[in-house]
């Protein structure tokens, strides 16, 4: 029996005042699966990411969650299918005036996944999962960079998604913290989460991607296994990018 | 000196008054200030064009102006006002532009991607603003909302042209009736009091927003500044 997949998009077309940031681009991701999108600076990557969970409205294309179309244009539509869908940015973006604790209950009470009880305990166990219990009553800003990207990271499972989209959540961190973040998406991974990652981290993508999908202009330019990417791309432009960044 | 310990009572009587119209009018300008702080950063171009053309425009003409407009206006739409009405409802018009500036300067500081990755937990927009904006907003705009309540104690001597006894009012008061009975006009000293008193009174809340300020710094990026206009009555 195939599954639907868990998202996919088709002829995605996003223009920024005369920016082609997207330009045609059809891209799926399976239960279960790891996605890793590479590509340069200003290629797309981030537009793409935001178009999968309606944070960019694309001007073109469908979106499709479950199987279900989306109505790209619908806000409602999209927040109700956001809470399947987990976002971790680039700059953490904790809610500095709540603590670790109410960051990660806010969004599961206010949309009724969870009472507050449900949702404290919950927060419990994830602040476990990412090794800071200790800090469930702290503030984001008694946190080190990589400590609060995994509290953002608990903040996004507590919705318990069904997949995962990670921008570049290392880009931000210092070398020493960066580890302690990816050692947490390799168990994600492992888990069985569904995830999207935009990724400048070559090795962590060769080592839990299950697909690599090389982005150029707002395009699709080769998509395969990592070894099939890393070590024989067909493309030009991929052994170009590849070759400047190993 | 005698003078006024003379009229000790009725020169606290202005000052209640006095108090008394700038904390009505601080709790409606609180309430206004929110309300068009809001509009001024909706989605909608109509609601920040409504924001935009009230803050002009109250911004814009002279408060005393606005004031007697108020209470000689009321009147020929059928309201006839008090004096403390027409004030109140001036005042509030007045700081309610100031004080939205204030709050829109307060939404503002609050860095987008707060609201972005609120969108991201599938939170709705009200419950963004209700609690992740607002309450980063309120804490930078607590200095200068102090500011505009001092700049509001000031301005409320403006009342006393359209008659409210309120403590500017009845220190001339005073005068007229000292000179009329001793035949000596204690202007000097009677306006050199009142002069020092709301300078003690406006003087204290600068200094309380002054302070309220440098914590803010002091809890350094936790939360952001916002400048504090300067309102000229
Ligand atoms: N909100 C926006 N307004 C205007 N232009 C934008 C906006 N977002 C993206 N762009 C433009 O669209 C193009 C693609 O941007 P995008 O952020 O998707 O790239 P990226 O691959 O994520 O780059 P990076 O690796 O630097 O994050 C760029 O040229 C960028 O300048
Ligand atoms: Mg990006």
């Amino acid at each position: 029996m195939s599954e639907a997949p868990v998202i996919r998009v088709r002829g995605l077309v996003k223009t920024f005042q005369g920016v082609r940031a997207l330009d045609g681009v059809d891209f799926e991701v399976a239960h279960g699966e790891v996605v890793v999108v590479i590509g340069q600076s200003g290629s797309g990557k981030s537009t793409l990411i935001r178009c999968l969970n309606g944070l960019v409205e694309p001007d073109a294309g469908e979106v499709l969650v479950g199987g279900e179309a989306v109505d790209t244009h619908s806000q409602a539509d999209w927040r109700r299918l956001r809470q399947r869908i987990g976002m971790v940015f680039q700059d953490y973006a904790l809610f500095p005036h709540l603590t670790v604790t109410r960051n990660i209950t806010l969004a599961p009470v206010r949309t009724g996944r969870a009472t507050q009880a449900e949702a404290e305990e919950l927060a419990r166990q994830l602040l476990e999962r990412v090794r800071l219990p200790e800090k469930a009553a702290a503030y984001p800003a008694e946190l080190s960079g990589g400590q609060q990207q995994r509290v953002a990271i608990a903040r996004a499972l507590a919705m318990r998604p069904d997949a995962m989209l990670f921008d570049e959540p290392t880009s931000a961190l210092d070398p020493e913290t960066i580890q302690e973040v990816l050692d947490l998406m390799r168990e994600l991974a492992r888990d069985g989460m569904t995830m999207v990652i935009v990724s400048h981290e070559m090795g962590f993508a060769r080592e839990v991607a299950d697909r690599v999908v090389f982005i150029d202009r707002g395009r699709v330019v080769e998509t395969g296994t990592p070894d099939a990417i890393f070590r024989n791309a067909r493309e030009a432009r991929t052994r170009d990018f590849l070759a400047k960044i190993l | 000196m005698q003078l006024l310990l003379d009229n000790s009572w009725i020169l606290l009587s202005g000052l209640r008054q006095t108090f008394q119209l700038a904390v009505v009018t601080l709790a409606c300008v609180t309430v206004v200030s929110v309300l068009i702080g809001m509009l001024s950063v909706a989605r909608y171009r109509w609601a920040r064009i409504v924001a935009i053309c009230y803050v002009e425009f109250f911004r814009d003409i002279p408060l005393l102006v606005n004031m007697l407009f108020v209470y000689f206006g009321a009147p020929l739409l059928g309201l006839p006002l008090s004096p403390y009405g027409a004030a109140l409802i001036s005042l509030t018009l007045w700081g309610g532009a100031n004080g939205a500036e204030i709050v829109r300067g307060g939404i503002n500081a609050v860095p987008r991607h707060q609201t972005v990755s609120a969108v991201a937990l599938g939170l709705k927009p009200w419950e963004i603003f209700r609690y992740i904006v607002l309450p980063q907003a309120l804490l930078p705009i607590l200095p200068p909302f102090t500011g505009l309540f001092a700049n509001l104690v000031q301005a409320t001597t403006l009342a006393s042209l359209v008659g409210v006894t309120e403590f500017f009012r009845i220190g001339g008061i005073i005068v007229e009736r000292t000179t009329l009975q001793e035949g000596h006009s204690p202007a000097f000293l009677v306006y050199g009091f009142v002069l020092v008193v709301y300078f003690v009174i406006c003087s204290l809340l600068t200094a309380l927003s002054r302070r309220l300020e440098r914590n803010l710094q002091r809890r350094g990026g936790r939360v952001a500044q916002v400048a504090t206009p300067r309102e000229s009555v």
